[in-house]
């Protein structure tokens, strides 16, 4: 049966729970908004970069450098889109 | 015949397979710009609520941990479908993806009563700009899922009939990327949308 629970997995699973439970605490201690934000970036990022690397085993193939160099540049467009959008629409710049 | 490497798990073993795998990260980055699309609108629209409620106002918090863990643990669940699926045990692949769809049909349950419930209160999707970009987003992720749960059936099946090879392998494979990269979605959501608002 332990065969089928590998350790970097099983550790990887416990750090996401671990990062949700962070996370959780924006809510439950009732932090001001600036704090519970940057909580929420660094969470959210983190649980992100584990799953692509621990679970999606981003990394494994000889096609690596093609897969992140695509996920890097989603992840920038993405950013540039969001924050480009909030710029003009909600922080009138 | 195509060239096998049978130094690879059986996913990369052909030219193809590994091919496809690329393919679908490609997918997958376009996927994340749909999703960034539609955080952008749910920002922008966030505090446009007309005369409609307000995120802190309708989010609970009890139905949103629900589906939170019970997406990570499928997650964690489809992972170990794929570590089974490379040591060659193939009732104990079938087995953990059962257990993920399962999970991921419990998420869609959730999900579909907190729509009944917002829809109840007075939330519904032409309320204001907030609840469109709201359910808009929620609901391409519930999609999604619902997707996967097909999808994801249909794999079993394959293996089911006829064993692990390169072709079945592959597709499992790529499936477990596609669930990953929605409980990676809903990681955001989770954070952005339901935790943020009730800051």
């Amino acid at each position: 049966m332990a065969q089928f629970f590998p350790k970097g997995q099983v550790m990887g699973f416990i750090f996401s729970l671990v990062l949700t439970v962070a996370a959780m605490l924006v809510y439950f201690l009732d932090m001001s908004f600036g704090m519970g934000m940057a909580v929420l970036i660094i969470t959210a990022f983190l649980q992100a970069t584990l799953q692509l690397v621990v679970f999606m085993h981003a990394g494994e193939s000889e096609d690596k450098w093609a897969i992140y160099i695509n996920v890097v540049y989603g992840i920038v467009i993405a950013l540039m889109t969001v924050f480009g959008s909030l710029l003009i629409f909600n922080w009138d710049m | 015949m195509a060239h096998v490497d049978t130094s690879k798990p059986l996913e990369y073993q052909t030219e193809e397979g590994r091919l496809k795998i690329l393919g679908f990260w490609i997918f997958l980055g376009a996927e994340i710009m749909l999703f960034a699309t539609l955080f952008t609108c749910y920002f922008v629209m966030e505090g446009r609520t007309g005369n409609g409620p307000t995120g802190a106002e309708i989010f609970e918090i009890g139905p949103v941990l629900i589906e939170t863990f019970v997406l990570l643990t499928s997650s964690f669940t489809i992972g170990l479908a794929i570590h089974a699926m490379r040591l060659g045990a193939k009732k104990a692949t079938i087995n953990f993806m059962i257990v993920t769809l399962l999970l991921g049909a419990v998420f869609l349950g959730v999900e579909i009563y907190e729509f009944y419930h917002y829809a109840h209160i007075g939330a519904g999707i032409t309320v204001s700009g907030f609840t469109s970009t709201l359910l808009t987003t929620l609901g391409t992720h519930g999609l999604h899922v619902t997707f996967g749960l097909f999808w994801g059936t249909a794999i079993i099946l394959q293996i089911a009939k006829r064993g692990l090879n390169n072709v079945t392998a592959n597709k499992a494979f790529i499936f477990s990327l596609y669930w990953h990269f929605l409980d990676v979605v809903w990681i955001f959501i989770f954070s952005f949308i339901y935790l943020k608002g009730m800051l």
